[in-house]
Formats: C-alpha cells, sequence, structure tokens
C-alpha cells in the first residue's frame, strides 16, 4: 500500500503545527525564527506533495516551491539581520523584553 | 517505500520538535538541521530531485549556518536562555494553537475520500526542464527573484551593521 | 335725572384720584396736596349739589301729586362661572341729601384742617387719608349694592384707622386706632352676617333693580320668611345690619372706641366721628329701612329704639363729667347718635335721618371750634387750663354758642327741630324711652353749657404753661404764651356752618317731603312734646349757669363744682362707669387667654405637623441622597468607571508590546476560524 495523499498531508500537518507551536511558545528570538522555518518547510512541502499526488501536467508547482525557498531564505536572513540589531540595543534576545511598542 | 517514508517523517518530526524545545540552541539548530534533512529526503520521494538538493543547499548549506552565526553573535554568556515561562499562558496558548491547528487539518483530511485514495501520479522531473522553463515562462519571476535577493542582501548588511560607521 | 344717575359716579371719584395722586406726592408738597384734596372735594360737592337739586326739584315738580323718583344704575364688577357681581349707583332722596351734607361739611372741614395741620410735618400724607376717606364715604353713599357699600364701610373704617393713629409715634394713638378697627370690626361680623342671609334669601345683592328684584324691593318676600328668634326673615337680617351699625355709630355696648378716637387730630374728629363715618351706621339703617319695617310689629325695632335710647343716656351722663375739651364733644356725638337711633327705631325715618344731617352740621361746626380753641391755646386741650377766651377769639366764641345752642335745643335752631321730630316719634312709640331721652336733652344742654362757661368765660387759667418754641403768631394778636384767634381758613368754615346751624332746622317740613313722603308724623301730644322739649333745654342751660356760669373756676387745679356737689358718682361718670375696666377684665382677658392658648395650638400643634413634615422631607431626602445619589448614581457611576477601568487594564494587556504575544493572539484566532470553518 503506497502512501496517500491524506498522510503526507497530515504529515505536514503537524509539522506546521509544531512550527507554529515553538514560534509561540519560546521566548528566544532565533528558536521563534526557526519556528518560522519549520513552517515555511512544511507549507513547501504540501505543494510538492500536491504536486506529486494530483497529477499536474506542468512544473509549476515545484516552481513555486523553488520560489519560496528563495523568498524563506532572504527572509530568514533579513529576520536574523533584525535580531542581531536589536540584541545590540537591547543587549538580550529575549522577546518579552522587547516591549518599547507596549501600550 | 514506506518505510522510507516513516523514517522520514519520524527524522523531520523529531527534528522539529527537538528545535524548538531544547534549551541549548546550538542544539536546537542541530535538530532543525537534522529537520531539513528529512524534508529534503521528503522531496527525495516525492520524485522532486531538484528541490530535494535545493533544500539541503539552501537550508541546511545557508539558513541553517545563518542561524548559528546569528547564535554565535548574539550569545549569553552560556549560549542558554533564561528561565523558561514553562506552562505560563503563553505557553498554553501556543500550544493550544498548534493542537487545534493540527487537529483540524488531521480531521480535514480524514474526511475528504480523495486524500484517502489518491495514488501519486507519474510526474517526473528534470533539472533540465526545471532549467528550461525557468528561463523560459518563469524568467521574470526569476529576475524579479534576484532583484529581492540583492535587495535582501543589502538590507541583511545594512541592518547588521555596526553602528560604529554610523557615528562616523 | 335719568343721564344724571350715569354720572353719579363722578361723586366718588374726584377724591379718590387726588388721594391716589397725593400718595405719590413727597412730603414737601404740602400746597399741592391740601389743593388736590380740597378741589376735588369741591369738585364733588358741585356734582352732588347738582344731583340734590335735580332730585329735590323732582319732588317739587309742577304737578302736586309729583315726589322723588329714585334712579339706579348697575354694572357688573366681575363675573365668575354663571354668577356676576355687580356694583349699581343710586339717586334718591335720601342719597341726594346725604351727599350734599358730607361734601359741603367736608369740604368746610378740609380748609380748616389745612389751618389745623399747618405745624405738622405730615402735612401731605394728612390730606392723601382726608381724600381717601371722602370717596370711600361718597361711595358709600351712592351705592346702589351691599357690596359695594360693604367695601366702603371698610374702607371708612381703614381711614378711620389711619387718620385716629396719625400721630403714631403716641401710644395712645396707637392703642386708639387699634381699638377703634377692632371694635367696628366686631360690629361688622353681624353687617356680614346680614349680607349674606339677604344675598342667600333674595339672591342678589342689587338694593333696587329693574326689574324689582333687588334686595329692599323684596323686602315684603322676606317678611314672610321666618327667620330664627320668633322673627321673620327680613327682621333678622335687619337685627344683623344693626349690629354692624352699633359698631359704626358708637352705640352701646360697642361705643368704647369713640372716645379713645379723639386721640386723631381734631378735624379727623370733626369729619368721621362726628359728621359723616359715625353717620354711615345711621345712614345704613335708614336705607335698610325697608328691611326694618316690613314685618308689622317685630321686636329689632325695639331693640334699636332701646339701644339709641339706653346709649343717648349714658353717655350724656359721661359727658357731664369730663374733663378734655374733645371727650366732652365725643360723648356727646355718641349721645346724638343714640337720639338718632332711637329715632329710627321709633319708625321715624324722617327725624332720624334729618336729625343726621343737622348735627352734622352743628357738631363738626362744635368739633372744628374746639379745634381752632385748641390751636388758640397752643395745643392745650384740657379745660380746666382754659378760661375767658371770648376775649382772645371772638368769632369762635360766637360761632361756638350757636353751636352749643343747637346742640341743646334751643328753639329756632336746627337741633331743635331735628330733636323734637325724634322726641315726638318716640313718645308714640314708649312712653319711658320718651322720658329717658328728655332727660338725656336735659343733661346735653347741661354739659354744652358746662364747657361753654368753662372754656369761654372767666379768667385765662392758662397763664405761663410750658415752653413750646411757638413762634409768635404772624396776626400779632396776643403774645407767646396767651391764646388767640385763628387765622381766615379756620375760622370761614365754622362761620358758615354757624350759618346753617341756624337755619337748616327750617328746612324740616321740605324734608320730610322730600324723604319720606308717606310716613305719617303722629300729630298727637306735639305741643305738649315741643313744650317739654324746650322746657328741658333751658333748664339745662340754667343749671349750667347756676353751677358753671356765676362763679367760674379761678385756678386750674380747683375743683370741678359739680365734682364738690355729687362727690363720688361724679368720679365714676369721668371714669366713663369703668366700662373699659369692665371689658379688659372679662373680654380682654378671656380673649388673651385664648390667643395664649392657640399660640401655644400654633407652636405646639401647627408647628409640631410643620416639623414633622420638613423632618420628614429631609429625611427621605437624606435616604434619596445615601441611596440614589451616594449608592446609584456615585456608586453605579463610580463602578461603571472603575469596571471600564479594570476592563481597560485587562486589555491593555494585549497591547504589551511584545511581538509574540500578537503573534499568539494571531494564531489562535487563525485556529478558531478553522475550527468555525470546519465546523460548518
Amino acid at each position: 500500500m503506497s502512501i496517500t495523499l491524506g498522510q503526507y498531508l497530515i504529515l505536514s500537518g503537524i509539522l506546521f503545527a509544531v512550527g507554529l507551536c515553538g514560534a509561540l511558545t519560546r521566548r528566544n528570538a532565533i528558536i521563534v525564527l526557526m519556528g518560522i522555518e519549520i513552517m515555511f518547510n512544511a507549507g513547501i512541502l504540501n505543494l510538492v506533495v500536491f504536486w506529486h499526488y494530483q497529477h499536474f501536467a506542468t512544473l509549476t508547482p515545484q516552481m513555486f516551491a523553488i520560489f519560496a525557498i528563495a523568498v524563506a531564505a532572504a527572509e530568514s536572513a533579513i529576520g536574523l539581520a533584525l535580531v542581531i540589531a536589536i540584541y545590540r540595543h537591547y543587549k538580550s534576545v529575549d522577546v518579552d523584553e522587547m516591549r518599547a511598542l507596549k501600550g | 517505500m514506506n518505510a522510507a517514508f516513516w523514517i522520514l517523517s519520524a527524522m523531520s518530526l523529531i527534528g522539529a520538535l527537538l528545535a524548538i524545545s531544547l534549551r541549548n540552541l546550538v542544539h536546537c539548530v542541530l535538530s532543525l538541521i537534522l529537520f531539513f534533512l528529512g524534508i529534503a529526503g521528503h522531496y527525495f520521494l516525492l520524485r522532486a530531485d531538484f528541490l530535494g538538493a535545493v533544500q539541503i543547499l539552501i537550508y541546511i548549506g545557508a539558513v541553517a549556518v545563518l542561524i548559528l552565526f546569528a547564535i554565535m553573535l548574539t550569545r549569553n554568556v552560556t549560549g542558554t536562555e533564561g528561565p523558561r515561562e514553562l506552562f505560563g499562558l503563553g505557553w498554553w496558548t501556543g500550544l493550544g494553537t498548534a493542537l487545534i491547528v493540527a487537529a483540524v487539518v488531521w480531521v480535514t483530511v480524514d474526511s475528504a475520500p480523495q486524500a484517502a485514495t489518491r495514488s501519486p501520479g507519474q510526474a517526473v522531473s528534470s533539472v533540465e526542464q526545471i532549467g528550461k522553463s525557468l528561463l523560459n515562462q518563469w524568467v521574470v519571476p526569476l529576475e524579479v527573484l534576484g532583484v529581492l535577493l540583492t535587495a535582501a542582501l543589502i538590507g541583511a548588511v545594512v541592518i547588521a551593521l555596526e553602528e560604529v560607521v554610523r557615528r562616523r | 335725572m335719568e343721564q344724571l344717575i350715569h354720572q353719579q359716579w363722578l361723586i366718588p371719584i374726584f377724591p379718590l384720584i387726588a388721594a391716589a395722586i397725593q400718595s405719590l406726592l413727597p412730603r414737601k408738597a404740602r400746597k399741592l396736596s391740601a389743593t388736590l384734596c380740597i378741589g376735588a372735594m369741591a369738585i364733588s360737592c358741585v356734582f352732588a349739589l347738582r344731583a340734590f337739586l335735580a332730585s329735590y326739584g323732582g319732588a317739587h315738580g309742577h304737578e302736586v301729586e309729583h315726589h322723588a323718583e329714585r334712579v339706579f344704575t348697575t354694572f357688573t364688577w366681575f363675573s365668575f362661572g354663571t354668577t356676576d357681581l355687580t356694583m349699581g349707583f343710586l339717586l334718591d332722596p335720601l342719597t341726594a341729601a346725604m351727599a350734599a351734607m358730607v361734601t359741603f361739611v367736608g369740604l368746610m372741614i378740609f380748609i380748616n384742617a389745612t389751618g389745623y395741620m399747618a405745624e405738622d410735618e405730615n402735612f401731605t400724607r394728612f390730606f392723601c387719608f382726608l381724600s381717601l376717606f371722602a370717596a370711600a364715604m361718597l361711595g358709600l353713599v351712592v351705592a346702589n349694592n351691599l357690596l359695594m357699600l360693604f367695601m366702603c364701610w371698610e374702607l371708612v373704617g381703614l381711614c378711620s384707622y389711619l387718620l385716629i393713629g396719625f400721630w403714631y409715634f403716641k401710644p395712645s394713638a396707637a392703642a386708639a386706632m387699634k381699638k377703634a378697627f377692632i371694635t367696628t370690626r366686631i360690629g361688622d361680623v353681624g353687617f356680614f352676617i346680614g349680607i349674606l342671609l339677604l344675598y342667600w334669601q333674595t339672591g342678589t345683592l342689587d338694593l333696587y333693580t329693574v326689574d324689582g328684584t333687588g334686595a329692599l324691593q323684596q323686602a315684603d318676600k322676606l317678611a314672610g320668611l321666618a327667620g330664627w328668634w320668633g322673627l321673620s326673615m327680613a327682621s333678622f337680617i335687619a337685627l344683623m345690619l344693626f349690629i354692624g351699625a352699633m359698631g359704626k355709630s358708637a352705640q352701646f355696648p360697642l361705643h368704647v372706641w369713640l372716645p379713645d378716637a379723639m386721640e386723631g387730630p381734631t378735624p379727623v374728629s370733626a369729619l368721621i366721628h362726628a359728621a359723616t363715618m359715625v353717620a354711615a351706621g345711621v345712614f345704613m339703617v335708614g336705607r335698610m329701612f325697608p328691611l326694618f319695617i316690613a314685618e308689622a310689629g317685630n321686636w329689632v325695632m325695639d331693640v334699636v329704639l332701646w339701644v339709641g335710647c339706653f346709649t343717648a343716656l349714658f353717655s350724656a351722663t359721661i359727658a357731664v363729667a369730663q374733663f378734655d375739651i374733645k371727650r366732652v364733644l365725643a360723648y356727646s356725638t355718641c349721645s346724638q347718635l343714640g337720639f338718632m337711633m332711637m329715632g329710627l327705631g321709633a319708625e321715624g325715618l324722617t327725624g332720624g335721618q334729618f336729625h343726621l344731617l343737622t348735627h352734622a352740621f352743628f357738631k363738626a361746626l362744635l368739633f372744628l371750634g374746639s379745634g381752632c380753641v385748641i390751636i388758640g391755646t397752643h395745643h392745650e386741650q384740657d379745660m380746666r387750663k382754659m378760661g375767658g377766651l371770648r376775649k382772645y377769639m371772638p368769632i369762635t366764641f360766637v360761632t361756638y354758642v350757636i353751636g352749643m345752642l343747637a346742640l341743646a335745643g334751643f328753639p329756632g335752631t336746627a337741633g331743635f327741630f331735628s330733636k323734637d321730630l325724634i322726641l315726638l316719634n318716640t313718645f308714640h312709640a314708649s312712653k319711658l324711652a320718651w322720658g329717658l331721652a328728655t332727660f338725656a336733652a336735659f343733661l346735653t344742654a347741661f354739659y354744652m353749657t358746662r364747657q361753654v362757661f368753662m372754656v369761654f368765660f372767666g379768667t385765662w387759667r392758662g397763664g405761663v404753661g410750658e415752653q413750646h418754641g411757638h413762634p409768635p403768631s404772624p396776626h400779632g394778636f396776643g403774645a407767646a404764651h396767651e391764646p388767640h384767634e385763628v387765622p381766615w381758613n379756620m375760622w370761614v368754615p365754622i362761620a358758615v356752618l354757624s350759618l346753617f346751624a341756624i337755619g337748616l332746622g327750617w328746612w324740616e317740613h321740605g324734608y320730610h317731603h322730600f324723604v319720606a313722603p308717606q310716613e305719617v308724623i303722629p300729630a298727637d301730644g306735639k305741643g305738649m312734646v315741643m313744650g317739654l322739649s324746650v322746657l328741658v333745654g333751658l333748664l339745662g342751660i340754667l343749671c349750667g349757669w347756676l353751677i358753671y356760669g356765676r362763679k367760674t373756676l379761678a385756678h386750674a387745679t380747683d375743683p370741678d363744682p359739680l365734682q364738690a356737689m355729687l362727690g363720688a358718682p361724679f368720679t365714676w361718670l369721668n371714669r366713663k362707669w369703668y366700662i373699659d375696666e369692665i371689658y379688659d377684665a372679662t373680654i380682654i382677658y378671656v380673649t388673651g387667654v385664648l390667643g395664649r392658648f392657640f399660640r401655644l395650638v400654633d407652636k405646639v400643634v401647627v408647628d409640631g405637623i410643620l416639623h414633622a413634615i420638613a423632618w420628614v422631607a429631609w429625611g427621605i431626602s437624606q435616604v434619596t441622597r445615601w441611596v440614589g445619589d451616594e449608592f446609584l448614581i456615585n456608586g453605579g457611576f463610580d463602578t461603571g468607571c472603575e469596571s471600564v477601568r479594570g476592563w481597560g487594564r485587562i486589555f491593555s494587556k494585549l497591547q504589551s508590546g511584545r511581538v509574540q504575544s500578537y503573534f499568539r493572539v494571531l494564531g489562535l484566532g487563525v485556529a478558531l476560524l478553522f475550527l468555525l470553518y470546519y465546523l460548518k
């Protein structure tokens, strides 16, 4: 019995949930970014799974996936640069301490 | 083939879980790499060879290293974070949200009849095909992507630049 | 005469307008005030005389049978609902003669008053009150309506109050003004009951109406209705009205205010308490006469007769023993009013009303004369300190003697004719009353003679007297403390009045024909009565001369010869039979007790209820404050604000500034959306 679409989707769903949990729960900004990366990957996996199981004639989902990966990478670069800049200012990467916008 | 799926799934799942739960940041990154590997494996399993290679190259080779650099640059002395707020309101919110999402997805998928019966297709992608379509159909997005990456590069450099430079 | 009645309102209106203007004048406007007063009265006099002549002309028209008509007019004063309150004017012989007398005598008195009050600083106010009084009295006389009559009745009472207490800063004057008002008010209770009964039984307050429904026109109908106390309704009403007349005309027992009213200035005494206001009671009885005689043989007429008779005798006895020149005249007025009432009680309308007319002239003359004496002797009023004034004040002396003779009933004078008529009527009503009245006539002659001899004959006993700060009189008569004659504006009026005192009596027959032609004057015993009254008059003068004239008092402190003769009774008469003291001990005392009791009731019950209500209101307000204001409003409001602030505090935690918490909320929201989407 081969793996069904459903199983793959459940997998990517669980991975997405794990990434979401990490992003919402951890206090370290870098871990949060890591959680976001996990969520990204789960999403892109979803894309590829659908390409594989939906008999797409074109390579469009793959292209989408390639571009998504590229954008994700750019985004993580910017995010980490921000974290570094914030670290310089706050001397810590604890998100709980970054509440200058409070109120 | 199923076994590969299960092994790879376990790998990525464990990697993800560890990535968000370990105390030591570097350990987190390492398990993140494990996760990426698992995903790459899934890509290979799904006959998206190029994507799998790209995943390894980009995510593990660039993003994970970048995160490591960031950790190194933003270290606390011990490299660990401060006291955790385990079982705090935020923790429960996060967990709850995740669980809800997971549950919804699971149940949705279970209730969709197609998801159960769909069998994998025969689509194969080759690097040649991808390259050709990148430069024919997808050339504009490619170029835009180039611009985006350039912008991201410059932006990251500017943001992370030390203030010492500005004070001059 | 028809158009004249519609101008009848002109008679009282001028003094009223004058009073209104004078009330606004400053104190310095003395000449203006006096001019307005006298001018208004003169105009009213002209109109009154015109009305009189028109009415009299109707009486003595070309036809023998033609006699004076009675014309009247009414107007609506105000209406409420379906009933109207009307007022009206009347012109009949009684009114015409009375109005002419009031205006003319009033005019004389006003002129005299300019001299009497010349040194008083409240001159302007005095003439304002005089004008008001004149307006009210004339309104009373021309009224065709009991409401208007009563209003004017009360107004003259008010003016009497104001004028008696003109020098209100004197405690005796303040007491006298109150006494006058309150005593007449007691009588007015009866008057008012009478008016109410009349209105109730006849449905109208008009005396005469065109369709014969006037109160007096229904007298026969009322005589047929049964009243109380064995009387018909007409007679009972008459009795009640007579009680009012008793108060106003100072009949016993409500006479006590009249002597004390002498506290007012002498022109006031002349006008109000001799000629006009006190005569209003007699006039009112005369006006309401149809009610009095409607029921044949009722005992109200007997009451009137005996009250009058007793008052006449009683006051005459007191007058004999008085030393104040005005008190003698006051009691004399009281006595003469008693004569008038007695005459009316004997069913002699002519006699009573004619005596009223003549009495007004010579009593005003006497009072004004006494006023001249008082001014001439620099405000001396005790007769024992006077004497020999005929040398100093000849004009006053002559006119005063004329007045005295008229009052004593000296043959030929006005008083002789009118008093004689009364005595004749009384003779036919009750021999006893006639006898007592004749004795009172004797006393009248006696005390007047006593007064004249004490004041004008003998030697001047005033002598050195007190310092007055009185400047030498402008006409240079006598030195600063010697008596002097009065200026022309004081003796001319009394000279005019003395002419009437002599001559008016001869009009008796004309008056009878004019006012009450249907009345039959009994002819039996006329000669005997007349002769006896002349005799007692001369006898009284003789006794007066014997006791006071032959040997006049030498010094002011000499005892009164009569006192020496009578001893203790003299003191009793001098003290007015101790009536005031009796009243004080009984009625006043009881009233005082009641007053104190009610004051206590007021304090405890009424104030107690008031305090209780206030306390309850305060309590309610406190409760409302606690519950309503503090608890509900403040508390509610505060709680509301607090809860808003609390919720704000809670919600502001959402804006923590922490990205992760925003992210959490976002994620939770998306998850819930998924859930909802799935559940759909």
